[in-house]
């Protein structure tokens, strides 16, 4: 099983150690690089704050876990999506990118590659776990309030719920997706 | 609950809760949009504080038959959700 997780911020980065366990080849593709803000919030560490977040999580992983992980530094967009995508057997979209969000959305339909994708709310307080039934919302500027540190257990919690999603669909195929409020996750 | 009918989960101003009272699943969005308003406005929600400043515009209204685990019909309004 090839997995490969495009966005490693708030969602992704916890979502990648949650999947440690997996009996699976994973991928993981982000251009940014992280931001001492990043560490309130996100699976990267003081220490490599200024690297390039998917490097960094490949190399915390194998240091903390003994995990490898195959690491991309590049943004994904429509001329290099086809390079990163294919052959995946599952993508999972953990993108703040509504542009690359679309782009992803397309090729895996194109190619029907199972994507499961992964959002939150600009206030860090509604989570979406999603298949087909996922709508990308227009990115807003600004920084999302998630990044305080706040909401950290609440990104947990729905970074928790991905990975469950993605467990489930390794080991029986299916197709679950949740959502997470305030007081508590609907299973749909 | 009615065959027909289904939860309404509403998450507004980082609370969320349920309407008490179930509303018909093949409701049209605009008007589960309008009942949430008046609910929140009204403080009928138990886990939403009343807030008369209520605004949903914007928000998502999501449909989810009821499936293994969860023996009733849901229906979510949400906030947008643009971050990962």
């Amino acid at each position: 099983m090839k997995i490969t997780i495009v966005g490693v911020g708030a969602l992704g980065s916890h979502l990648v150690q949650f999947l440690r366990n997996l009996d699976a080849e994973i991928k993981v593709i982000d251009f940014d690089r992280i931001e001492q803000k990043n560490v309130m919030s996100q699976f990267h560490a003081k220490n490599v704050v200024g690297k390039l977040k998917a490097q960094a999580l490949q190399q915390s992983m194998s240091f903390l876990f003994g995990t490898k992980l195959t690491a991309i530094g590049n943004k994904l967009t429509s001329d290099n999506v086809r390079e990163l995508l294919a052959g995946s057997d599952l993508v999972i979209d953990c993108l703040d990118n509504a542009e690359s969000r679309r782009v992803i959305h397309k090729f895996v339909k194109a190619e029907d590659i199972p994507c499961l994708h992964g959002a939150l709310a600009a206030d860090g307080n509604f989570g979406v776990v999603a298949w087909d039934d996922f709508v990308i919302d227009d990115t807003v500027t600004g920084a999302a309030t998630c990044e305080d540190g706040e909401h950290l257990p609440f990104i947990g919690l729905a970074a928790t719920c991905l990975a469950r999603a993605a467990q489930e669909f390794v080991a029986s195929g299916a197709r679950h997706g949740y959502r997470i409020t305030p007081r508590g996750v609907i299973g749909t | 609950m009615e065959a027909h009918e289904a939860r309404l989960n509403v998450t507004w101003n980082r609370q969320a809760g349920d309407l008490p009272d179930p509303i018909p699943f093949d409701a049209r969005d605009e008007d589960i949009l309008q009942w949430a308003t008046e609910a929140i406005q009204g403080g009928s929600i138990p886990g939403i504080t009343a807030d008369p400043n209520v605004d949903l515009q914007g928000f998502h209204v999501e449909k989810f038959e009821a499936v293994e685990g969860r023996a009733f019909h849901s229906v979510v309004v949400r906030p947008k959700t643009p971050f990962g």
